[in-house]
């Protein structure tokens, strides 16, 4: 595509940035940090420390245990995915610049679409093979290709399509809400009818032993039929099926609300199972139901909004630093402020809930998850800022320089998490899956990251890409792309970028 | 953009036909296609789904028997295979037919908005017309998938069409391994049953999950009453109906169900360039497709509805245990066969010249078949659902085809009176001024 002569309408997709003056990118930093911030997250689930099994910390919050899984997530969990959703957005635009910018054939649609497609294949690989349920990479492949016709809006329009995004999430948790407040009140209903017809019988019962006295006959068999419940011949008025049915919505949603002990014992037995098709056939399902039915109810809106913002506030020059520095600062401290502020608020709605979900329904008009899509939204745009005003400062520059080396690598270390974790934790290799604490679990995060920070630093050293980077580019080009750095600049069609920014993932 | 590519192939026919003439034939196939899809989605519409297994255990030769078996040998999936394959064709037409302007929107981002238009009409005929077998959802985010491969060679494109049907004929062996293992299971935990030993947790489980799989085949009564209720009732009941059920259906065939609209969507792109759809093929070449097209996949059919779904609805039990692969392998390659074959017929019909007045009509159906399909929900949930005239599963399975025929009369005339004095039909209209973000002209220029 050449240069639009209207700048005003359409400019907006092919003027690739002026880049700061500093070598650090912060986007890379930002990638590197949800890469390994997420990864305390997902230890949850590679790990064994189930969902089930929080819920049972929920009813003691005064642990050590529960101060540290609250840590967590109210600093990371769902702000990571964000960032990385975030980060993605404004990488596709930065992809479809730079594109354009050297005019190259293919066109930049034809390697958009074909860039997403094969980071759904990673994804499906990182799922079917590497056995990761909670794989990303296939959601953010479907979404970007969703997303491709909105890269043209105004940084304003872009923002309105986030918050439509987010309020369209907001909108889906509180829905969720109301199909259970149904529930209840169905079940109320039926209660009502339920006592109704205990009474009744009692009462009925009550009447014919009455009638039996006064007529002044001798009981025979058939009167004590009549008046005994325990016989299987007294005639009891029962619920309807679809009675009975409704009592069992509200029962079974009590339950599964309460920490089940056999259900981890059952995950624990099937994921330390040792062949690799036992361990398939069970994630599987998990995984299916993620991809299809996460992605229509909720991924879409999830990581649409954050895709979205990514585009406008790279539109805006955010992540070069081009806004004030008390932009920054007040992003960043209000952002991560409120984002703290309304998660501490959900584990506290959530504690409620799990002691006694009938109270909290009756007692509250909004579910305890009801403001997530604003928490992790507005605190991993807290967390952009703070990075952005980091790289800036050049305070920690060593740090965040290898953080953007691991960020750079980001899609290769993802899949070496996965790789790595599940050979560590399932049947297949280690079987330490539900064996370790908690903190523990933290540490094989904190070696993985140690490991995984210093080979991106040494790698970059020598190479131009992760080996993952590498294949996915020669993969979009259909063409095997140059590995080594000092070959850089060569003949016109290999996409050799001296910038360090090109992985985007 | 288009210029540059060195591998593109020859769109360039050897005989030079018009532009106009090209349109005709994809219309008129479009057109065809597009009334021939009501057969199909018509039980959706008025009965319930319980009937199908009834009529099929009944007698073979009761009416509805008869027409069953007519519909599932002969149009069953192929228009919806033909819809898909001109829905190929006509991406193709649409971004190689559009030369890039510098610096404004590109080709490729109106066909995304195109398409992003396209998911939400069909979100908005499942979940406002009411429509559950909606395909235009899926038909947008299949679209989606193509861009990429709109300049690969043919024989390439037909390839990947059919490894999208392998890999829907894969996923459904492991379904079927699935069942046949429950199925083993089952007899084995009967057999232990017999000789009288106690039966372990997992036996007793194999038996009463077989068990419930035969029993989910079966009517059941207290399920049919309520849904005939619900859909003789007004409009909000429906609608909330609809919600979990649009919401799964959407879900689910999109995840599982894209390879059946993919695969056609590549086969149609590479067949358009072959020059298939565009009447540009020899009248013996069109010829030996429709010989080969019926041939094939009318046998095909055949063996499908006698030896499979028949014997499956008779008994699930001696159909598990006869058959290692399911017939319903054979569906990807019928559609394909029969579809090509009707496309062929329907070319050899317009050369003929016999039936001039009904390939024009044909084509004016399919000229606006964006309107005409939201207009056969409108028109159908109008005449069954409950707000309207409340017609649900009051007729028998054959009597439905009375309304069909009523149907396609209505809309052959109405499309030739409508395209008389305007351009497009009115959801194109809409579409269109969607897709450009700025109204259309509508009304005929006087030419």
């Amino acid at each position: 595509m050449n240069p639009p002569p209207n700048p005003s309408s359409s400019g907006e997709l092919s003027t690739p940035p002026t880049h700061s003056n500093s070598p650090i990118n912060a986007l890379d930093v930002l990638r590197g940090k949800a890469l390994i911030g997420g990864l305390l997250v997902s230890i949850w689930v590679f790990g064994g420390f189930s969902t089930n099994w929080q819920k049972h910390l929920f009813l003691f919050p005064h642990g050590g245990n529960y101060k540290l899984f609250a840590a967590v997530s109210l600093f990371l969990q769902g702000k990571m995915q964000a960032m990385i959703a975030l980060v993605f957005g404004a990488g596709l635009l930065l992809f479809a610049w730079r594109q354009n910018a050297k005019p190259s054939t293919p066109a930049m649609p034809d390697l958009y679409m074909r860039r997403l497609l094969w980071l759904m294949a990673f994804g499906l690989l990182n799922g079917l093979l590497f056995l990761w349920p909670y794989d990303l990479l296939f959601h953010l492949g479907v979404v970007g290709i969703l997303l491709f016709p909105f890269m043209r809006l105004q940084p304003k329009g872009l923002l309105v399509a986030a918050i439509v995004c987010l309020i369209i999430f907001c909108g889906k948790q509180y829905w969720n809400y109301a199909d259970d407040k149904k529930t209840y009140t169905k079940y109320q209903a039926v209660m009502v009818i339920a006592k109704k017809i205990e009474k009744d019988s009692l009462a009925q019962r009550a009447k014919d032993s009455t009638r039996i006295v006064q007529a002044g006959k001798p009981f025979v068999a058939k009167d004590y039929r009549l008046i005994d419940s325990t016989n299987k011949n007294f005639k009891k008025d029962t619920l309807t099926k679809k009675q009975a049915g409704e009592k069992d919505a509200w029962e079974g949603l009590v339950k599964s609300m309460k920490y089940d002990e056999k259900q981890d014992a059952d995950k624990k037995k099937a994921m330390r199972k040792s062949g690799f098709g036992d361990l398939y056939n069970y994630i599987l399902p998990g995984l299916q139901e993620r991809e299809a039915r996460y992605t229509y109810t909720i991924g879409v809106w999830e990581l649409g909004m954050m895709i979205l913002l990514g585009m406008a506030l790279l539109k805006l020059g955010f992540f070069e630093g081009k806004c004030t520095k008390s932009t920054y600062w007040i992003l960043a401290i209000a952002g991560i402020g409120i984002g703290l502020l309304l998660g501490y608020y959900r584990l506290y709605l959530q504690n409620v809930s799990l002691v006694n979900y009938e109270k909290y329904i009756t007692h509250y008009w909004i579910p305890y998850n009801q403001f997530i899509p604003i928490e992790r939204m507005i605190m991993a745009l807290g967390y952009a800022a703070a990075v952005v005003l980091a790289v800036r400062s050049s305070l920690f520059s060593k740090l965040l320089s290898a953080a953007a080396d691991t960020g750079r690598m980001a899609l290769t270390n993802y899949l070496v998490q996965s790789i790595f974790l599940t050979l560590f934790f399932t049947g297949i290799g280690m079987t330490n899956y539900g064996k370790l604490q908690q903190w523990q679990l933290y540490l094989v995060v904190l070696e993985v990251a140690v490991v995984q920070v210093v080979y991106s630093v040494i790698w970059l050293r020598h190479y131009q890409h992760g080996p993952a980077e590498w294949l996915w580019r020669s993969a979009i080009h259909w063409k095997w792309q140059p590995w080594h750095k000092n070959r850089k600049a060569g003949d016109e069609n290999t996409i050799a970028n001296p910038d360090p920014s090109t992985s985007i993932y | 953009m288009e210029n540059n590519s060195s591998n593109q192939p020859l769109l360039a026919p050897p005989a030079p036909v018009s532009k106009a003439d090209r349109l005709f034939t994809i219309d008129m196939i479009r057109g065809f296609a597009l009334l021939g899809i009501l057969m199909m989605n018509i039980p959706g519409f008025g009965i319930d789904r319980s009937q199908f297994a009834s009529i099929l255990q009944g007698s073979p030769l009761n009416a509805d028997f008869k027409m069953s078996a007519f519909i599932l040998i002969y149009p069953e999936g192929t228009m919806r295979g033909l819809f898909s394959m001109l829905f190929g064709a006509g991406m193709v037409l649409f971004t190689l037919n559009k030369t890039e302007k510098p610096g404004g929107v590109t080709v490729a981002e109106y066909y995304y908005r195109r398409l992003l238009w396209l998911v939400l009409f069909g979100v908005f005929n499942a979940y406002v017309l009411l429509w559950e077998g909606d395909i235009l959802y899926f038909y947008g985010l299949a679209g989606m998938l193509l861009y990429p491969f709109r300049k690969a060679a043919p024989k390439w494109l037909i390839a990947i069409g059919f490894l999208c049907f392998f890999i829907n004929v894969y996923k459904n062996q492991l379904w079927w391994n699935e069942t046949r293992e429950k199925r083993h299971d089952y007899l084995e935990a009967k057999a232990a049953e017999k000789r009288k030993e106690k039966l372990n947790e997992k036996q007793q489980a194999a038996i009463s999950a077989w068990t419930e799989m035969e029993n989910n085949r079966k009517p059941d009564s207290a399920r049919i009453k309520e849904n005939v209720s619900k859909m003789r009732s007004g409009y909000g009941t429906i609608f909330t109906y609809f919600i979990p059920r649009n919401a799964d259906g959407e879900t689910w065939w999109m995840y599982h169900g894209i390879w059946d609209f993919a695969g056609m969507m590549f086969v149609g792109m590479g067949l358009f360039y072959l020059g298939f759809f565009s009447n540009k093929l020899a009248t013996s070449t069109y010829l030996m497709i429709l010989i080969v097209g019926y041939g094939v996949g009318l046998t095909a059919g055949y063996i499908n509805f006698y030896e499979g779904q028949v014997k499956d609805i008779a008994s699930l039990s001696a159909y598990v245990d006869a058959w290692r692969w399911p017939h319903w392998h054979l569906y990807d390659l019928r559609r394909l066969f029969v579809s090509t074959g009707h496309a062929a017929l329907l070319i050899l019909v317009y050369r003929s010249g016999l039936v001039n007045w009904l390939m024009k009509a044909l084509a004016n159906v399919g000229q606006m078949a964006f309107s005409n399909y939201l207009m056969q929900s409108i028109i159908c949930t109008w005449y069954f659902y409950g707000y309207g005239f409340g017609n649900y599963n009051h007729l028998r399975f054959y009597q439905l085809y009375y309304v069909v025929l009523a149907v396609w009369v209505f809309q052959l005339i109405f499309s030739s009176i409508w395209l008389k004095y305007f351009q497009f039909g009115p959801f194109e209209w809409l579409w269109r001024s969607l897709t450009y973000w700025k109204k259309q002209p509508m009304l005929k220029v006087a030419s």
